[in-house]
């Protein structure tokens, strides 16, 4: 099932069992500037490439009514222009040296992801040093970007039923915190977000004691600090961004959101209130996603694709992230399938496996699924630093990738029903239907 | 996000993405592999690596893909291939589907033009058995007739669930109207109308024909040793037999070439954004224009500060990503331009498409020329870190019968480019007057601002098929 792609990133991010060999905690040199920028570098000469990424303590997580989508916006201006870097010079300059990037948004962070040659590593640390100090926000370019994100959010959403249902589903199994609404934001207020505003929630989330930089590839580690040290180490620390104190309140019964428009077949989504990423409950249900949902074998594949021909496509799972989220299962319907029918098949297996757990064959499914996942994504030095970076957003410490790989090693296969039984749960349940109307042959 | 040339191409091109990212390049970056040649003659490239303990493998099935389908089978070929993975005389599908999962290997069969492609990638430990499933299903597949429904019925709904995409569905229509009744317009998805003629018989027929190894070509990277790899490959893909008598001719007609305008427009009344895909014919695998074609392409819509790009979102925020790219074949290419914006700038951004492409007839500077050659040299080195990509490309080079030093040579002349190279693959490769242009959008709205530009047939989204 597809996913958007501003939040693909980092919701892929932080999985782990037995590290390679080749690459260590001890591997990763870690400074700290005293602006508090915390600094992560990573020697590695496979190629003659770097990558480097900056990661903001900033996003949807961050933003408010009126300012939803403000953290995504910014992602695209850092590259508008800074009183010293006119608009769209920073990609020229990167792409005439032979680097490349691009960026993204997530609920809980931005990050900013660069490739290049080693040769522009000078030049790569200076702009990027020079657009965390201040953006120029020109008039008519911001105009213009937010036509390009309106543009994104009628590609990604607006186009696209599934997606906008679980737009709906979200914003309504989540009242009161942020993670309400979408990464990409509401339209009226991509349509209306104010250059004041904007600009004040640039200042207050764009400062070295808010950011990661973490260099990894065909680097020298001593000069690439003395570079950071050149360039960052003049720009001064801001106050503390404030906390995000919203709690969601408890759920105490399910709630149902039916969809009606032009479509040739129909959306289906589930959620329910999930744990946070730290959360001891959070690995169990984790690993329950692997057997319920990944790949042909999975009991909801099984069930609603092969046996019951109710589906075209089943997926989900749950994401890491700094406040509880959800468990989502996605099911793609087939033309005219039994909407309530997809619904009743979901609450069977849930309740076999509230009843009953997974068996030790699934577990050991699971965890080579997760360990397979985990080395993938480390074959690059992109995938290293990517690693790095979101772990230590997300858990405070980038060491946890090191170590998360015996945290799932740990867990006892009897917690997966337990944690089953806690969350996947009809009074916590949101379900969402999307019902093609017109239009269909 | 912010990147059309990542996200874009690969919603919209998904099949090229192989062929876009390495059109040709790779150098001492791609070491020289082992050749290995099993006893039926099917050739594997080896080369270990064991940074991290993983194994990927590709095979490439010649005479496979969809341009070797008859036309009255249109979508068997990649319903063999999905065929294949759903059981064996010894396992069924759910067996298959089980003890791939469990291993959490990926493993899967696609159908492109040209060829059909295994992909294989897993754990060191688990790569035996992988193997083993591979050889299994490649060799003794069930082709039951259950089987065959659900995998019938699960593509015609995919059909229908495409429609209700217009960036997805643009593609198919697209390659319909590009190709006609060519075997490249033949769609991997099959139509609803061809899927629903073909019988079980009819894919056993074209897996018998088809899948041979004496067409076929493998490569297998990462962390294994060559004598374990040989005596392996021996016990699986060695039990992989040629059917009695000669292959049958691959060759493929020419490619159509656009005379004229063909507009199409496809209705999609609930939609908010226009969609447009032009094309025109491009060039072979391994013709001499590659690198300047690449070097022209990515300074017209191949990279983010890409002309196409440029004009139509950096300065005017019209869309979230444009760009053009090149396809790449053994028979020939073509060369497609893509972007959508909201319904009422249609005609804009298409009278600005049109003025980019007659602008770039006058050809590039010279500083944009070494900007493309720094550009196409850095993002390189990348495009082969992994295991899975120097197998990709191991496959493919020896696919195609290129050499493992292409990539030498292409960087090597890619580092040579002139603004006058761009220019000659410019006039060649970007259309003025012949080229192929479908637009999916809501009728209502944007058939008067399109009506400047010719005379558009007309199809509605809900019309059976493309």
């Amino acid at each position: 099932m597809r996913k958007r792609s501003w939040l693909l990133a980092a919701a892929l991010a932080v999985l782990s069992l037995s590290l390679p060999a080749a690459f260590k905690k001890e591997d990763v040199r870690v400074h700290s500037l005293d602006n508090g920028l915390k600094i992560l570098l990573l020697e590695d000469h496979n190629i003659p490439s770097v990558a480097l990424y900056t990661f903001f303590r900033v996003g949807s997580r961050n933003e408010r009514p009126g300012l939803t989508g403000v953290s995504h916006f910014i992602e695209h201006m850092m590259f508008n222009g800074t009183p010293g870097i006119g608009p769209g010079e920073f990609d020229r300059r990167m792409e005439f040296q032979g680097g490349r990037n691009n960026a993204y948004t997530a609920d809980d962070m931005t990050a900013y992801t660069d490739w290049f040659p080693p040769a522009a590593l000078e030049s790569m640390i200076a702009m990027e040093a020079d657009r965390i100090q201040g953006l120029a926000f020109v008039p008519e370019v911001f105009e213009s970007e937010r036509g390009v994100i309106a543009s994104e959010r009628r590609l990604g959403v607006d186009n696209d039923n599934d997606a906008l249902l679980a737009e709906t589903v979200r914003a309504t199994a989540i009242m009161a915190h942020p993670y309400h609404w979408d990464v990409i934001g509401w339209m009226s207020d991509i349509l209306s977000w104010r250059r004041d505003e904007v600009m004040a929630y640039y200042r207050t989330y764009y400062a070295p004691n808010n950011a990661v930089l973490v260099v990894a590839g065909d680097i020298d580690p001593v000069r690439t600090l003395e570079l950071i040290r050149k360039y960052y180490g003049p720009v001064k620390a801001s106050p503390p961004p404030p906390p995000v104190s919203t709690v969601e309140p408890p759920q105490l019964g399910t709630k149902t959101v039916v969809m009606r428009k032009e479509a040739q077949t129909p959306s289906f989504t589930a959620v329910w209130h999930g744990p946070s990423a730290k959360d001891p409950d959070f690995l169990p249900l984790s690993i329950l996603a692997k057997p319920l949902l990944e790949g042909e074998s999975s009991r909801l594949y099984r069930r609603l694709v092969r046996e019951e021909e109710l589906a075209i496509d089943v997926g989900g799972g749950i994401g890491e992230t700094i406040d509880p989220h959800l468990f989502m299962i996605d099911v793609k319907p087939r033309p005219g399938a039994d909407l309530d029918r997809i619904d009743r098949v979901i609450e069977e297996e849930l309740a076999k496996v509230r009843k009953d757990g997974i068996t030790p064959q699934e577990y050991d499914k699971a965890m080579n699924i997760i360990r397979t996942d985990f080395y993938q994504g480390l074959q690059t030095v992109a995938g290293k630093a990517n690693q790095l970076g979101a772990t230590e957003l997300v858990f405070g410490d980038f060491a946890k990738l090191f170590s998360i790989m015996d945290d799932y090693a740990a867990v006892k296969v009897e917690r997966v029903k337990e944690a089953a039984g806690k969350y996947l749960i009809e009074t916590n349940k949101t379900v969402g239907k999307l019902i093609p109307e017109g239009g269909a042959q | 996000m912010r990147g059309p040339a990542r996200t874009v191409l690969a919603l919209v091109l998904a099949v090229s993405i192989a062929a876009a990212a390495l059109p040709l390049q790779a150098a001492r970056q791609l070491p020289a592999p082992e050749k290995l040649v099993l006893k039926n003659g099917l050739t594997v490239y080896h080369f270990r690596n064991a940074d991290v303990p993983l194994v990927s493998f590709r095979l490439f099935l010649g005479g496979a893909g969809s341009a070797a389908e008859p036309a009255s089978a249109e979508g068997v070929a990649g319903l063999a291939a999905a065929l294949l993975m759903k059981g064996t005389s010894k396992m069924d599908a759910d067996a298959v589907a089980e003890a791939l999962d469990f291993m959490g290997a990926s493993f899967g069969i696609g159908a492109a033009e040209e060829y059909a492609q295994v992909y294989a990638d897993s754990l060191a430990e688990h790569f035996p058995r992988l193997l083993e499933i591979a050889a299994a299903v490649l060799t003794d597949p069930a082709f039951s007739a259950d089987e065959f429904e659900k995998e019938r019925a699960l593509r015609i709904d995919g059909l229908k669930a495409a429609k209700d995409n217009p960036g997805m569905a643009i593609r198919y229509y697209f390659q319909k109207a590009y190709f006609g009744g060519h075997p490249m317009g033949h769609l991997a998805s099959g139509t609803e109308a061809s899927l629903r003629q073909m019988t079980v018989q009819t894919v056993k027929d074209f897996y018998r024909k088809q899948y041979r190894p004496d067409r076929a070509v493998a490569a297998v990277v990462g962390d294994i040793d060559r004598d374990a790899l040989v005596g392996l490959l021996e016990k699986t893909l060695g039990r992989m037999a040629n059917p009695s008598g000669p292959a049958p001719a691959a060759a493929l007609p020419a490619l159509p070439r656009p005379a004229g305008k063909k507009l199409i427009l496809i209705d999609k009344p609930d939609a908010t954004q226009a969609y447009f895909s032009l094309g025109a014919p491009g060039y072979a695998m391994g013709d001499k224009i590659t690198a300047a074609a690449s070097g022209m392409n990515t300074l017209f819509g191949g990279r983010f500060t890409s002309w196409l790009n440029t004009e139509l979102r950096i300065k005017r925020g019209l869309t979230y990503g444009a760009s053009s790219s090149a396809r790449n074949w053994a028979v020939g290419g073509i060369t497609v331009l893509s972007s959508y914006t909201k319904n009422d700038k249609i005609g804009e951004m298409l009278d600005i498409v049109f003025d980019l492409l007659r602008k770039a007839k006058d050809g590039f500077g010279a500083e944009e020329t070494e900007s493309a050659r720094n550009y196409i040299l850095g993002q390189f080195p990348p495009s082969l870190e992994t295991n899975a990509s120097k197998a990709g490309a191991y496959a493919r080079l020896a696919f195609y019968k290129r050499g493992f030093d292409e990539y030498d040579k292409y960087l090597g002349e890619i580092g040579r480019l002139t603004p006058e190279d761009l220019k000659a693959a410019a006039a060649r490769l970007l259309p003025l007057e012949d080229f192929v242009l479908v637009v999916v959008g809501k009728a209502a709205e944007i058939k008067p601002l399109l009506a400047k530009f010719g005379t558009w047939q007309e199809k509605r989204i809900t019309d059976p098929d493309f």
